[in-house]
């Protein structure tokens, strides 16, 4: 990994040319009291000084609603493939969201290759930044390790009047040198890690990775899954904003002339009751304590132990968004060790 | 043969069907696909028998009740349309209240006069079988379309049974409550596109509740944010969404 810098100012001035030049450039920009990743228009918009965004950047790669194909009623091959567009360049990702991005380019590349989501992922430059703000919930440092170094092509590190760069990949050379970023000068290594180190986590879970897996073991029938499913809405909300899941709902859509339809996914989530209901009105997770319990067994153990990866980067989203303020991961395992 | 299609209307503001004539460009595929025999609001014409009719509006004097178990005989399948007719809309309001009192308030000297007579508020399936729901206040246009289509082509139509919070969430709105607000989208069934939390107006639940609201989280997160218990059932009671909550 090559170490570089630029100042803020000529960083800045990458981006507004970038912009000018056409692309589609997608940075974190304010959103009301919160913030939000959004195509950049100008690049006084670009926030980099942010908490966490509201929704994670993988809307870019999995859209809330995408159309797979479409197709014309009744001639089974005349179905064609859509292909939809990705940002050029992404500004802005937190190592977490990095690391769920690592993770969902793991999901979508076995089996059967889903060619909507990499598609788009391949045309995408990530540059990532290490968060300046401090964010409740967040455990995000304890929780990812290398896997966001998976995804990222270069990660900005905030020095003050610069940024470091650590330059990850290929395209991230080729970007870091359309910046015209400098090597970096003597001791810059150990400057960009102390930086890193400054924003500390808000919260930490208990465990590593390995050791949450096998702590979850033998959990499944645990009190605190009803007791906590009492306030649960099973509204969602935990599910959709988190950067790692993945699931999805597929409908088609036909035209009032029922001549042509489209193929259509979008987001779903395991958290909303109908989630699990399949043929004969047939529920296999009727309960919102199997929800719950659901829930942290994908992020702390199914996911850990099928891919090696973080299922849980530890962004705080899911506290942040829960209204009955029963989501935190933390929480649920401290409860769960009593 | 395209489907008979028919309107009917009871106590409300006919506001569900005018949205259906606001259809505009679309209005042209709508008849093309099925046969409008019935629909006051855009046309005369009667018909003896209906594939597919939509009540609008909520059952208030027991004449009514009368006239919709007819068109109920006469109907295949029938469609509630719209919140006064799903879950009895704001018009259950009054059910709340002494009958006598809220005749008073309304037509004051004339009260009592036989024409004005009234009932207890009833939403359509209290009187007949309801096939199916088209929620809101007013309804949908889209989800509306995709019923049409659904039923023209055999299918069951699908609407929403999960909360406002996702719409929300797939907006990417704030959400309310961290503005402060209150918002009943926790519980109440989405199909409107958040528009109401999307504008930074809390959710009031047109569409009643999911199919298991619950509602006890929702008290405990409205008592959190200082609402009283009285501020808790009027919030709860605009569109009927009973409380379940004792003062």
């Amino acid at each position: 990994m090559d170490f570089m810098q630029i100042s803020k100012k000529d960083f800045q001035k990458f981006v507004e040319n970038l912009i000018q030049s056409k692309e589609e450039v997608v940075g974190v920009v304010k959103k009301g009291k919160h913030f939000a990743y959004d195509i950049l228009e100008k690049s006084e918009q670009l926030c980099l000084d942010y908490t966490e965004t509201i929704l994670p950047p993988k809307k870019y790669f999995l859209p809330v609603e995408e159309t797979l194909l479409k197709y014309k009623t009744g001639v089974a091959s005349s179905y064609e493939a859509t292909y939809g567009k990705s940002p050029k360049v992404i500004i802005g990702i937190h190592p977490g969201d990095m690391a769920a991005i690592a993770l969902l380019d793991k999901s979508f590349s076995e089996g059967e290759k889903d060619s909507h989501y990499l598609n788009k992922r391949a045309n995408s430059t990530l540059i990532g930044i290490y968060p300046t703000q401090s964010f409740p919930h967040r455990f995000s440092n304890s929780m990812i390790e290398k896997d966001a170094y998976k995804a990222a092509d270069c990660f900005l590190v905030d020095l003050g009047n610069d940024y470091g760069i650590e330059v990850v990949t290929e395209k991230g050379k080729k970007i870091a040198s359309a910046m015209k970023a400098v090597a970096g000068e003597k001791g810059l290594n150990e400057k960009i890690a102390q930086a890193k180190a400054k924003i500390k986590d808000e919260v930490s879970m208990p465990f590593s990775r390995r050791e949450l897996s096998e702590f979850l073991h033998n959990k499944e029938t645990h009190a605190e899954w009803k007791k906590r499913a009492e306030k649960c809405f099973s509204c969602g909300s935990c599910v959709l904003v988190c950067p790692t899941c993945y699931c999805f709902d597929v409908k088609d859509t036909v035209a009032l002339s029922l001549q042509e339809g489209e193929r259509k996914r979008m987001w779903d989530g395991c958290m909303l009751e109908k989630f699990a209901n399949v043929a004969g009105n047939h529920n296999f997770r009727k309960l919102a304590g199997d929800r719950l319990k659901h829930r942290i067994f994908r992020k702390g153990k199914y996911i850990i132990d099928k891919f090696g990866m973080a299922g849980c980067v530890g962004c705080g989203r899911c506290s942040q968004a829960c209204v009955a303020n029963i989501a935190s991961p933390v929480d649920i395992v401290q409860e769960l060790k009593k | 043969m395209k489907p008979k299609v028919a309107f009917f209307d009871f106590a409300c503001c006919e506001g569900c069907q005018l949205q259906i004539a606001n259809l505009e460009e679309e209005i042209l595929g709508v008849v093309a696909l099925v046969d409008l025999v019935e629909f006051r609001e855009v046309l005369t014409g009667h018909a003896p028998e209906y594939d597919i009719t939509f009540i609008e509006g909520s059952i208030t004097r027991p004449e009514d009740e009368e006239r919709l178990k007819d068109i109920r005989k006469r109907s295949k399948i029938l469609i509630a349309f719209g919140a006064c007719a799903t879950t009895g809309g704001v018009n259950k309001i009054k059910n709340l209240r002494n009958l006598e009192t809220v005749r008073k308030e309304v037509y004051q000297d004339d009260w009592n006069k036989p024409h004005l007579n009234t009932a207890p508020t009833k939403a359509v399936d209290e009187v007949v079988k309801v096939d199916y729901y088209l929620h809101g206040c007013p309804i949908n246009r889209n989800e509306f379309l995709s019923v049409v289509k659904d039923l023209a082509m055999g299918k069951v139509p699908r609407i929403p049974d999960y909360p406002v919070c996702v719409e929300c969430k797939l907006r990417e709105n704030e959400c309310l409550y961290d503005l402060g607000k209150t918002c009943l989208g926790p519980i109440a069934r989405a199909g409107c596109a958040a528009i109401c939390p999307s504008n930074k107006s809390g959710c009031e639940a047109c569409r009643g509740t999911v199919p298991n609201p619950n509602k006890n989280a929702m008290h405990e997160v409205l008592a959190k944010r200082n609402l009283t218990v009285e501020a808790i059932i009027q919030e709860f009671t605009m569109f009927a969404v009973n409380p379940e909550v004792s003062k």
